[in-house]
């Protein structure tokens, strides 16, 4: 008997389907740093405008990522371990955002937090402009990338067996240092790819920012404009700046994934 | 000592309690009873985790009713122990040593680790060890800062025979040592009988009976607990004073009439009851050869035998009402008892435990 089984139609199927998928997603991306000569992209890293914009980008997306970590974090605590009245519908809502069209979120944020509303007003009586602003860009990114912290974090928490922090409490340690010495430790991998996704998520962000705060512009935005005013060829060197840019998050993320391969 | 008042507790819609129950200073106390009556709310109640809705627990003569589950000064062992996996299993050992000074800390842990054959295991990870090392890592962590009170939950239901019957020895002794108060929860009678002072059943959230282990297995107060502790066959019948049979200490003779079976017995009152014949009551042989007086005596047929290393269970049917009845292996072999092989029964009057 021949040591190789014939391939069934259905099996050949799946792989060419997959393989169409795998070709579909690669194959831009492959292309985009592939048209960016050497020598474009290098004139692209010395280019002003596009390393303002990018460093905008990266301090933008920093700051919404500590705020996604510092307001979503606790949140997801609750919602992984107290049951409290309405805590699906709680959950149900800090979903939500991924499912609104990042324009329409740009639109609801600018009625929200404009000066024609009273907490807008309020915010800019304390000295805080957000729209038009640094704090619009970060606004933006926030709501499109706390529900990937918080859910992130909520799964993460959910992982880890409440029981380890009962016997850390019978031990002798209080409800913050079990979380900090078991909890902690046990989900905090998780939590922290949830932050690196939500990183990235804030600096691909486009439609809520280019409502918000057109200026000054961050990468997206900046590679939108000159797409518009200058067309492809001017775009396409601030674009594989970025691309290069999300590869990295992209091994990061995969390094830090539970079931990634630096596991130990 | 561990003293429960009057302790409720609701989780969702499960209630416990009232629950009242005392193990002595030292003493070792087991909450038996079987899957879903309670035994882990009822050690997570005592440790703070849950709230008390009514009632009092004290440890060391201590109100902790309202304490925090740090302040209880309690060791926790969990039935599928919880070891922290992020740890090694010296870390974990130490675990409840914090603030203590390093010296005297690696101190206790090497004592312990002696203790319970644990020193060449201290720097491993928790990953690789066995369900027993895990046992052992997980009570060594519970015992470290010296608790007044050991709680375990059924610390025997996850390992094999062998490693249980190594696991109760060392319990028991390591209790003895460190003079710890400790309360179990099993499912198990057999805990009961080789570890317990104190043994408390639990059926749906209330404690159906509490002693000694010897009085709970010998005197079983209702038809449940004679039942799951496994007491012997539970009879339901109706008792009828014997004439001419006067009474002592306001016990009479009477029958006990179950079906076709009609047993004498001594009883205290009349009316429909339970009786209990544990199997090493009912004695078996083959022929009606005539023994002391107050035997009751009956035909019965062997339905099957159950063959065990030094007792057999000899499963009975007289007429109509099953029995089981334990003798030696070997004299069962004797016997040459075997399904269909009709014997007479024995069984004294005052050896009925009557419900």
């Amino acid at each position: 008997m021949s040591a190789s089984r014939p391939v069934s139609p259905w099996s050949l199927a799946v792989w060419v389907l997959g393989a169409l998928l795998v070709l579909f997603v690669a194959g831009p991306l492959a292309r985009l740093l592939i048209q960016a000569r050497p020598a474009s992209l290098a004139a692209a890293f010395r280019d002003p405008e596009l390393m303002a914009s990018l460093w905008l980008t990266v301090l933008t997306a920093t700051s919404a990522t500590v705020c996604s970590v510092l307001l979503g974090v606790p949140l997801a605590y609750l919602l992984a371990r107290v049951p409290f009245p309405g805590r699906r519908i709680v959950a149900g809502l800090v979903e939500l955002p991924v499912v609104v069209p990042h324009p329409v979120a740009g639109i609801a944020l600018l009625l929200f937090l404009g000066r024609q509303s009273p907490v807008g007003r309020g915010l800019a009586a304390l000295g805080l402009e957000v729209v038009n602003h640094i704090p619009g860009i970060v606004a933006g990114m926030l709501f499109v990338s706390a529900p990937i912290v918080a859910s992130s974090a909520r799964e993460a928490f959910r992982s880890v067996d409440p029981k380890l922090e009962r016997v850390a409490r019978t031990l002798g340690d209080t409800a913050w240092d079990a979380f900090r010495r078991v909890t902690l430790p046990l989900a905090g991998r998780s939590v922290l790819a949830g932050a690196v996704l939500a990183w990235a998520r804030s600096v691909s962000e486009f439609g809520s920012i280019v409502i918000l705060t057109y200026n000054p512009k961050v990468a997206s935005i900046l590679i939108y404009d000159r797409f518009t005013l200058f067309g492809l060829p001017a775009a396409v060197p601030a674009a594989a700046v970025l691309l290069l840019l999300a590869l990295v998050v992209f091994v990061v993320v995969q390094l830090l994934a539970p079931d990634g391969g630096a596991r130990r | 000592m561990i003293r429960l008042e009057g302790v409720v507790v609701r989780v969702g819609g499960f209630a416990l309690g009232e629950i009242g129950f005392e193990i002595p200073s030292a003493g070792y106390g087991l909450v038996i009873g079987p899957t879903g009556s309670g035994k882990t709310t009822l050690l997570e109640a005592i440790a703070g985790h849950l709230p008390l809705r009514a009632g009092r627990i004290l440890l060391r003569d201590r109100d902790v009713s309202r304490a925090a589950p740090e302040e209880r000064r309690i060791g926790f062992v969990y039935q599928q122990y919880h070891l922290f996996p992020h740890r090694s299993v010296e870390e974990n050992i130490g675990y409840g040593l914090r603030g203590q000074v390093a010296g005297s800390r690696s101190q206790r842990i090497r004592e312990l680790a002696e203790l319970l054959n644990l020193s060449p295991l201290l720097d491993r990870r928790i990953a690789g060890l066995s369900g027993g090392e895990q046992q052992r890592v997980a009570l060594a962590r519970a015992l470290a800062p010296r608790p007044d009170i050991l709680l375990l939950d059924e610390p025997f239901a996850a390992v094999d025979p062998a490693t249980r019957r190594a696991l109760r020895r060392e319990i028991r002794a390591i209790h003895e040592r460190e003079g710890i108060t400790t309360l179990q929860v099993t499912h198990d009678f057999e805990d009961a009988m080789r570890l317990g002072d104190v043994v408390a059943v639990l059926a749906e959230g209330r404690i159906a009976q509490a002693g000694t282990p010897d009085q709970v297995f010998r005197y079983p107060n209702s038809a449940f607990v004679a039942e799951f502790i496994g007491t012997g066959t539970v009879l339901r019948g109706v008792v009828e004073r014997a004439r001419h049979d006067g009474a002592t200490d306001g016990h009479f003779g009477a029958h006990f009439r179950s079906g076709a079976l009609d047993l004498e017995v001594v009883a205290e009152r009349e009316g429909p009851a339970y009786a209990v014949l544990r199997p090493v009551d009912l004695m078996v042989s083959r022929s009606a050869t005539p023994g002391p007086a107050p035997r009751n005596r009956f035909s019965a047929t062997v339905t099957r035998v159950e063959p065990g290393s030094a007792i057999a269970h000899i499963h009975l049917d007289a007429s109509g009402t099953a029995l089981v009845a334990a003798v030696m292996s070997t004299t069962a072999e004797e016997l040459g008892l075997v399904p269909g092989l009709t014997v007479m029964v024995a069984v004294k009057a005052t050896a009925i435990h009557l419900i």
